[in-house]
């Protein structure tokens, strides 16, 4: 017999704590497709990822029904579709993207990634195709997500292609402006990027990876805070190393239910299983957000001073609980901070609590980055280009994945509010304190070389 | 008397205090017993435990159960020793579930949830409840035929019950090993394959 607190810790985690697998991301290799003629290679792409992945959701659904755990996501991670357009005219990004769309929605999955440029030190003609194309690809297609890697900590970071990524950007919102800019929701700009994120839009299937294998993403923000609070309740008068004991513990359960689901779908599908990232990833709803477990932490304003070493805490305490539990812990695993599909950060933002420049010093210790955060339409992609610099910075000297999502609304002001609905979220859009005063130093264009802690060998 | 048998399975009811087992086992060993299974809990401050036990030497179940009740006092203990027969292989086969139930307490709950599990044939193997004031808890583990379609048993138990007011759920049992225990997934997984 099981331990019945065991037993009803476990249920508690599903029932009421809003414990959910948040995706299950397949991902495929499609180097194979490549050729000269797009209408083959769309073909080839239409029929691998079909044929790859026509049992993904069903199985998805039998394993979800058999532990009695949500698996709210189901989606592709191809390999970075630029490879595919080497050699081909502007035309034919549009249609790769649309063939991308197709194939996703004829396997009934949510998102698929990979619409992906890697240019951290230099860009193909493929790449730069890729990256043009984002404004029509992101507004033409539903299911779509795209992302461009534009430093690493070995490269340094390509001021040329953040420069042209930035342009991009601003065009997807203004493409989009009808949906208040949401094309650029699907679009990600990353430093270090991880080749086994499973979570969108940023996830594709890097190089050194199999042909086709199963990543998992898990969550569990509610989890997390709930554990806090029954903490805090306890022993009021408990000390942060206490917090993050606890903290890791829970993480720990957390990651072995994703792994469990992981390695079950990969077996059915008899695919290898890859990682599971474990990120505390929030939606909207009320007890499923990351904002909430700093409150219980005692952080009641978010983005007062302690926030950022709140978020270090948590974030730190997230990857030793997850790593303990599972050799297979990979992609991002740590805290997101995605604004607008975060209860309690979009209210921070709406209240005046937590600024952008007091996110980017959280990007510093949290997993990824700028994710989710609304700006003014009217923001110059110079400027654009600026935030994604510095957020690459921040990455590249400090070894980790940053990340920047920005959606600049087109029409809007700073204190507008935004709602995309569903996951996606509603938010406030922000102020950037200093709009203008470094588009001389962006223009430069080039390189900025890799900073002295790239020479480890 | 038939004196061939040398496994017997015993089974005791005692109101609970310090020192039953000790009784019980004692007994048992002094017959040159070898106790090879056992299993024990205490409901209300009653204790009960069900053991098999293998004997080196000819005993009979009257012998047993005269040596354990002498170990306390006649009017506290109902001892029962039945020869041992091993029916592991008609017992049913399937994959292990735990059935977790919460909610309103009500008469009937657990008459109306065993008969249809009964009715599938699905073998309960432990059962567990507790009442905190109006709310019940009951936690089973069962074995869930494999001819079975999981889904279908999970909306069936939810369609009997939710009427009761009353939350049910049905999960593998890999979920609490893997949330609770240290072992690999991996092995975890292997081990029930098939």
């Amino acid at each position: 017999m099981y331990r019945t607190d065991n037993v009803l810790g476990t249920v508690r985690m599903l029932q009421d704590e809003n414990l959910d697998v948040r995706t299950v991301t397949m991902g495929i290799d499609l180097s194979d497709c490549a050729g000269r003629d797009m209408a083959a290679v769309t073909a080839a792409v239409h029929d691998k990822i079909t044929r790859k992945a026509r049992n993904l959701v069903k199985t998805c659904d039998d394993v979800s029904s058999r532990y009695g755990i949500p698996i709210i996501n189901k989606r592709l991670a191809v390999s970075p579709a630029s490879r595919l357009l080497e050699g081909h005219e502007q035309d034919a990004a549009p249609r790769l993207a649309k063939a991308l769309d197709a194939a996703a929605a004829a396997v009934q999955v949510d998102l698929i990634g990979g619409y992906t440029a890697l240019v951290h030190k230099g860009m193909t003609p493929g790449e730069q195709l890729l990256i043009d194309s984002l404004p029509e690809a992101l507004s033409t297609t539903e299911r779509l997500c795209a992302s461009v890697n534009i430093a690493t900590t070995r490269a340094g970071i390509n001021a040329d292609a953040v420069l042209r990524v930035a342009e991009a950007i601003v065009k997807t919102a203004a493409a989009t402006g009808d949906r208040n800019g949401f094309g650029a929701a699907k679009l990600v700009v990353f430093a270090n990027s991880a080749e086994d994120n499973p979570f969108m839009a940023g996830a594709y299937l890097g190089e050194g990876e199999p042909e086709c294998v199963i990543n998992v993403g898990v969550s569990g923000p509610g989890v997390v805070k709930r554990a806090v609070e029954r903490l805090v309740t306890a022993l009021p008068h408990c000390t942060l190393d206490q917090i993050a004991e606890e903290i890791k513990h829970t993480a720990f359960r957390v990651t072995r239910t994703g792994e469990l689901i992981g390695r079950e779908v990969a077996e059915r599908l008899n695919t290898p299983f890859g990682v599971l990232d474990l990120s505390l990833a929030p939606t909207p709803r009320v007890g499923d957000s990351v904002g909430e477990i700093y409150q219980a932490m005692g952080i009641t304003h978010i983005g007062a001073p302690g926030t950022t070493a709140a978020v270090a805490l948590l974030n730190d305490a997230v990857k030793k609980g997850g790593a303990f539990a599972s050799a297979a812990v990979g992609g991002l695993s740590g805290a997101f901070i995605p604004v607008m599909e975060d209860r309690a950060l979009a209210e921070a933002v709406s209240e005046g609590w937590l600024t952008l420049e007091k996110l980017e010093a959280l990007t510093a210790v949290c997993s990824v980055g700028l994710d989710m955060i609304l700006i003014a339409g009217d923001t110059p992609s110079a400027i654009v280009a600026g935030i994604i610099l510095d957020e690459a910075a921040i990455g590249v000297c400090n070894r980790k994945t940053t990340a920047v999502r920005l959606i600049p609304v087109p029409g809007a002001k700073p204190g507008d509010h935004i709602d995309f609905g569903g996951l996606f979220g509603s938010g406030t859009v922000m102020k950037i304190t200093a709009p203008t005063g470094s588009e001389e130093f962006v223009r430069h264009g080039g390189h900025i070389p890799a900073p002295i802690q790239s020479l480890v060998n | 008397m038939k004196t061939s048998v040398s496994r017997y399975v015993i089974s005791v009811l005692i109101s609970d205090r310090v020192g039953i087992m000790r009784g019980i086992t004692s007994a048992v060993t002094d017959l040159d017993g070898d106790i090879q299974g056992i299993s024990q809990t205490v409901v209300q401050a009653y204790f009960t435990v069900i053991l098999v036990a293998a004997f080196k030497r000819p005993v009979t179940a009257r012998t047993i159960q005269t040596a354990i009740s002498s170990a306390f006092r006649e009017d506290e203990i109902s001892v029962m020793v039945r020869e041992f027969h091993d029916h592991s292989a008609s017992l049913s086969k399937g994959e292990r579930y735990i059935l977790t139930l919460m909610g309103r307490e009500s008469p009937g709950i657990l008459k109306q949830l065993t008969t249809y599990l009964a009715d599938k044939e699905i073998n309960i193997e432990d059962w567990y409840f507790r009442i905190d004031g109006i709310m019940v808890t009951h936690i089973g583990e069962i074995t869930v035929p494999p001819r079975l379609d999981i889904r279908q048993i999970q909306d069936d138990l939810r369609a009997l019950l939710e009427p009761r007011d009353l939350r049910v759920h049905c999960r593998h049992e890999n979920l609490f090993r893997a949330t609770n225990e240290v072992e690999s997934i991996g092995l975890m997984l292997g081990k029930h394959a098939g």
